[in-house]
């Protein structure tokens, strides 16, 4: 067994390569470790010290977030909290206070659980990971990083260092909405994100959307047909084909008939809340907490 | 007379509080000694089975081992506090899954956890019987085919797999049915679910030559002793139990569980041992869960709307082994009966033994789910013949001097005002947004008399200590037995420290149970100090050369009445004491005579179906329902409580607001899930869902205080439970108003409540 | 494997040699052998181990205890002010917010750290920071009105 800690990515990225497994906050890994999902990895390099991926940058092309920044922070961020905000949604109700804290969003992603309340976020924005191992860097498109639960396309010496999101045009944002059964400590039941960008007359111009927890990988949409629509009816529209498309199993949580009818209301609702933001309307974040049933009275 | 919580409260100064805040205090798990091994056990993990092989050669030749300890090591006794139908470990058959077959003493945990797995058991499997119905089906599987030849008192009435049978009757209730103007049925099912102290148990025993001292995380420290010594053949004076701090119980750490098997590995192992359960140990393990029931209601009423009869018939699911269960069913009955007037009354309740972890009491038992049961029920009549549901419950609830559903009359109590109080606090007649309602319960639960005996000193300088075998399972009851003494004697609460849970050191107590410990406990105290207060006089009388009976206590003093500086310390008089005739009081509050009932009948009567110093409460909730999922939120909990004298003021609200959340929670999120093998499915805090910070309402409390006679100290009444009893009900009635008709299982999950708006 | 390195821990530093698989509750109970911190549950869902890194609260029964080194930890042993109560816990007593005590450490390291970041929490930013910490006995009420108390102590 080794244990070491990285003062450098590019000295994560050679233990990587000597097959060791990048530890950020652990949380992931020690409650699997416990329940015996996954023994402890035997050689683990942690990355938590490592600065230089605890940035968030605003390029020319949009905004650069470290693997490392934690959900609070995302939370928290002026810009990802409002121009990015079904991100910010998703980081706010990742597991508990200390969860967010200590949790960071590269970690959230390449844990890759279908119920991770980033991931569809990303997905809809467009989001690429880049990925980076002693052999050099590569860009992966968010929605091809995953490729069963619990895995990734990164090979065992790849770190996650970043994760690229395009700069949403004017009149456009996103929202993440889940289903709850109480205001805090949960895990999706259901959840759904969705990216509109509106027309000057209010109708879609763009409309994608991600459903979580109710396929093996998050499922995304691309409602190409909804262009020039009212968001009402987009929003119904979503509504039905997402109950369509979705895979959801039952388990101790929910049933499938249940996740595929609420699965559909996430949807429409994350349609709804996005409009509103890209009309320039704020809603605090996150969605669940700011209207509806989760509201704080 | 009421108070509200924004009465100004006096300061209640925990004696314990500076341990809990600074972290010094020691919980059991927090306990080590030189030499202590680690236990683990080796359950079932089948749900009903005959064990054919059963081999611990492996498992104790293993380095690091040193003792593993089947059936065969232990006296062969069968206990059980009702029925005798329990081994320590299973002999022959298992009949749960968290039933203990081994247990194993190894120097770490790991080692000991690998030794249990090293066990070779092998099964040959046996019928489930995984729900109450199949239970006492004609040719149900015997879940004890020696039921017949069990201990169990002669009062109880059983049968195969009933393990305990109850039933109040009273008039004629074909007669009533037949004055009635309409019949209401109703059926309803609630699930299994669980105390959830924060505090997983653990156990710690020594022996010390053919003594054994436990240190364990038990709310009935006298019950343990009990166990151990029936099932270890020892007498009471060589058990010792002692109880650290205890992190929460809630009825899931009374009884007896594993002081014996601990102390039977440390006498094996000749070294101390340590149990520390994970949670899920404690989801899976301890005889203390909180009964799953099947109700069936059948209510007359004429259209004005005043009862003429009722029927119920309902079978708790026992589980695998009896436990303390064994008078839930007249308990239950009587609460499914409920605090109305009803002149022609039938409960039949009937305790089915299943392969599920078997029941015991948890706070309020039978009382939350039968509330909710017979409360939506009650708002099912009142929506049938078209009578607004509080004023249903003011027209028929029992008030001052009525006779309730067993016969028994009461004397003042309170339920009326509490619906009044409760109603008015939320709010009853404001308009509402479309997708909000109120929902409106009342409920009752009784005081419990027993035995209980308490012991006070004053030492030479004055200082006090208050011996006692009470239990401190946190709701600052044993806390408030300072306030108690002191005000007997003239001094202050912080002049006395606490003495308690340590079978050694004090007398009988019940324990944290039942609600208790103020109730009996606290007149003990007072019969104590009221000795020493006697003693105090003497000596005072002698010094002032006054009499005795013109001396008064107050204020640290001892004065002449009427001249108050014609007076002397009682560090003083403590002092002269020291060297003489010691200050020393005992006191046992004697129980009050159980009340009587006349004109019912009881078939397997055990003392349930009249209530001393019943408490009754009423909860108002205002709710919101997302019609499109069917998740609800309690927005504001109105509460109103009659439970007698409120003597410690922030304790009792800090009941009520506890017992409120775990309501919500019972209401909504908990639940026990069982897969088809009888195993729980959610065995773990992130699947039970325990109600967090988040979720808490605002919570308003009235206290209806009735100086009650033949109760507790200066007129109280029971408290700890009795909060938790209406509030899933009063969700309950909050989302039939939304819904158009009842949830019928219980918890309401959103997914039900969804499915209840579909049909 | 074992593995040494030193754990700073309420400011005093300890050498420590364990597997590196041993997360950090079950350390600071054991060879650290501070027992303010509890163990209530196996799945990160109660909140009794909270502890704060770096003032940062971090569930220690999901933390690799080798990952903590450099950092400072603080536990509830730690919080009291020389001989003196900290506001949180003078206040969480006063108000009635303790009953069983056991999610009482995890409770008030949270809101340390809550009132840290946040100098005048709203009620509901309470509720939201403390949601990590599971009470069964209070219902919360009693201890939300004590870090409300605390939070205006503090800004005096």
């Amino acid at each position: 067994m080794s244990f070491t800690i990285a003062k450098s990515v590019d000295e994560a990225l050679a233990a990587m390569a000597k097959g060791a497994r990048p530890i950020a906050g652990g949380t992931d890994l020690v409650v699997g470790a416990r329940h015996g999902k996954a023994a402890l990895p035997t050689d683990l390099v942690a990355i938590d010290r490592l600065d230089e991926l605890k940035s968030v940058t605003t390029t020319n092309d949009g905004v650069s977030i470290g693997a490392l920044v934690t959900h609070h922070e995302i939370e928290m961020h002026p810009l990802l909290s409002t121009a990015y905000a079904g991100l910010a949604d998703g980081s706010a109700l990742v597991g508990s206070p200390s969860t967010r804290h200590i949790g960071t969003l590269g970690g959230n992603i390449m844990n890759a659980s279908p119920a991770m309340d980033t991931g569809s976020p990303l997905a809809v924005m467009g989001a690429e990971v880049e990925l980076r191992s002693q052999k050099g860097s590569r860009r992966v498109p968010i929605e091809e990083l995953w490729t069963a639960p619990g895995k990734t396309i990164a090979a065992p010496d790849e770190l996650c260092v970043a994760i690229h999101i395009p700069a949403p045009a004017d009149r456009s944002n996103s929202a993440y909405v889940r289903l709850e059964y109480r205001r805090a400590m949960e895990i999706a039941v259901v959840g759904a994100a969705a990216f509109v960008a509106l027309n000057e007359d209010g109708t879609i111009a763009a409309l994608r959307v991600g459903l979580t927890a109710v396929s093996p990988k998050i499922f995304t949409g691309e409602f190409v047909a909804q262009i020039g629509k009212s968001v009402a009816d987009a929003a119904l529209v979503v509504e039905r084909v997402s109950k369509e498309q979705a895979k959801p199993i039952s388990d101790v949580r929910a049933s499938d008939s249940y996740r595929r009818h609420t699965v559909g209301v996430m949807a429409r609702r994350a349609v709804e809340a996005a409009a509103r933001r890209a009309a320039g309307e704020t809603i605090a974040i996150p969605v669940n907490r700011a209207i509806g049933i989760g509201a704080a009275s | 007379m009421t108070k509200s919580a924004t009465a100004t409260a006096p300061r209640f100064v925990r004696a314990d509080g500076p341990d809990k805040v600074t972290g010094s205090g020691r919980y059991t798990a927090d306990l080590a000694m030189t030499g202590v091994l680690a236990a683990k056990f080796r359950y079932a993990e089948v749900s009903h089975a005959r064990i054919t092989k059963l081999d611990v050669t492996a498992a104790r030749a293993m380095p690091g081992v040193f003792a593993v300890l089947t059936a065969d090591d232990v006296p062969d006794v069968r206990f059980g506090p009702m029925v005798q139908d329990r081994t320590l470990f299973a002999r022959d058959i298992v009949r749960f899954e968290g039933e203990i077959v081994a247990a194993v003493a190894a120097i770490d945990a790991d080692t000991a956890q690998r030794a249990a797995d090293a066990i070779v058991v092998e099964y040959s499997p046996l019928p489930i019987v995984n729900d109450v119905t199949s239970a006492l089906a004609d040719g149900a599987p015997l879940i004890h085919e020696d039921w017949a030849s069990y201990g169990a008192p002669s009062n109880m009435v059983r049968d195969r797999n009933d393990a305990s049978f109850s039933s109040i009757a009273k008039g004629n209730v074909e007669r009533g049915f037949a004055e009635a103007d309409h019949i209401v049925r109703s059926h309803f099912e609630s699930d299994g679910c669980h105390a959830a102290p924060i505090e997983p148990r653990a156990v710690v025993a020594q022996w010390e030559g053919n003594k054994v001292t436990i240190w364990t995380s038990t709310q009935v420290p006298f019950d343990a002793r009990a166990g151990v010594c029936e099932t270890l053949e020892m007498p009471n004076n060589r058990v010792r139990i002692i109880v650290p701090h205890l992190g929460g119980g809630f009825g899931g750490k009374c009884g007896f569980h594993y002081e014996a098997h601990v102390a039977a590995l440390a006498r094996a192992a000749k070294r101390p041992v340590r149990l520390v359960f994970s949670r899920r140990e404690e989801f899976l393990a301890p005889d203390k869960r909180r009964e799953g029931v099947v109700y069936d209601f059948e209510t007359g009423v004429k259209a004005d709307g005043t009862i003429t009869a009722r029927r119920v018939r309902l079978v708790i699911d026992n589980g695998a082994y009896t436990a303390d269960a064994g008078f839930f069913s007249q308990l239950a009955a009587m609460h499914s009966l409920g605090p109305y007037k009803i002149p022609n009354a039938l409960a039949e309740a009937s305790l089915a033994y299943t392969n599920h972890q078997p029941s015991g009491s948890v706070r309020a038992p039978t009382a939350p789910q039968t509330c909710w049961a017979l409360e939506s029920h009650t708002d099912e009549i009142a929506k049938t013949i078209g009578m607004d549901p509080v004023a249903f419950r003011k027209l028929n609830a029992v008030d001052t001097g009525a006779e309730g559903p067993s016969g028994q009359v009461y004397g003042e109590i309170g339920t009326q005002r509490c619906i009044d109080a409760a109603t008015a606090a939320v709010g009853y007649d404001k308009p509402l947004a479309e997708d909000e309602a109120i929902g409106v319960a009342i409920g009752w639960w009784p005081s419990f008399a027993s035995p209980s005996g308490a012991y006070i000193k004053l030492d030479g300088d004055g200082s006090g200590q208050i011996i006692t075998g009470a239990q401190e399972c946190g709701t600052g009851a044993v806390m408030t037995l300072r306030q108690l003494a002191a005000d007997e004697l003239g001094m202050q609460p912080e002049d006395f420290e606490l003495v308690y849970q340590d079978t050694s050191a004090a007398p009988y107590d019940m324990g944290a149970t039942g609600s208790q410990t103020l109730f009996n406990n606290g007149r003990a105290v007072i019969a104590a100090a009221s000795q020493i207060a006697d003693q105090l006089r003497e000596l005072a009388a002698d010094k002032l050369e006054a009499a005795a009976a013109d001396i008064v206590l107050a204020g640290g003093r001892a004065h002449v009445a009427g001249s108050p500086d014609r007076g002397v310390a009682i560090t003083e008089l403590a002092g002269i004491a020291a060297g003489g005739e010691l200050l020393i009081g005992h006191g046992s509050g004697t129980p009050p005579p159980p009340p009587s009932t006349v004109g019912s009948t009881c078939v397997g009567d055990i003392g349930m179906s009249a209530w001393r110093a019943p408490q009754f409460s009423c909860h108002a909730v205002r709710l919101r329902l997302d019609r499109e999922t069917g998740v609800v939120r309690v927005l504001h909990v109105s509460t109103a409580h009659d439970s007698g004298t409120i003597i410690n003021l922030v304790g009792a609200q800090g009941q009520v607001q506890g017992g409120v959340m775990m309501g919500i929670g019972q209401a909504l999120t908990e639940g026990t899930k069982y897969d088809d093998q009888g195993r729980q499915r959610n065995a773990a805090l992130l699947e039970y869902k325990l109600q967090t910070c988040a979720d808490a309402p605002a919570i308003d409390i009235h206290f209806v205080e009735i100086n009650t006679p033949d109760a507790g100290p200066h007129g109280a009444k029971g408290l700890a439970e009795a909060p938790n009893v209406a509030t899933a009900a009063a969700i309950a009635n909050g989302i039939a108003k939304l819904v158009g008709s009842p949830v019928r299982n219980l918890p309401m999950t959103a997914e039900r409540v969804w499915e209840a708006m579909q049909s | 494997m074992s593995t040494s390195f030193h754990l700073n821990v309420n400011g005093t530093d300890y050498p420590i040699t364990v597997e590196q698989d041993r997360n950090l509750l079950s350390v600071i109970r054991g060879e650290i052998g501070l027992t303010g911190t509890k163990e209530g549950c196996d799945d990160c869902e109660c909140g009794a181990c909270m502890v704060l890194l770096d003032g940062q609260p971090v569930n220690s029964c999901s933390y690799l205890a080798v990952q903590a080194q450099g950092r400072a930890i603080a536990t509830i042993e730690g919080v009291m002010v020389g001989d003196e109560m900290h506001p949180l816990q003078r206040n969480i007593l006063d108000e009635g917010g303790v009953q069983c005590g056991f999610c009482t450490p995890g409770m008030i390291l949270s809101a340390q750290a809550l009132l840290a970041r946040n100098t005048t929490p709203s009620e509901e930013e309470i509720r939201i920071g403390l949601s990590g910490n599971l009470c069964r006995c209070t219902g919360y009420t009693k201890i939300v009105a004590a870090v409300q108390r605390t939070a205006v102590e503090l800004r005096k």
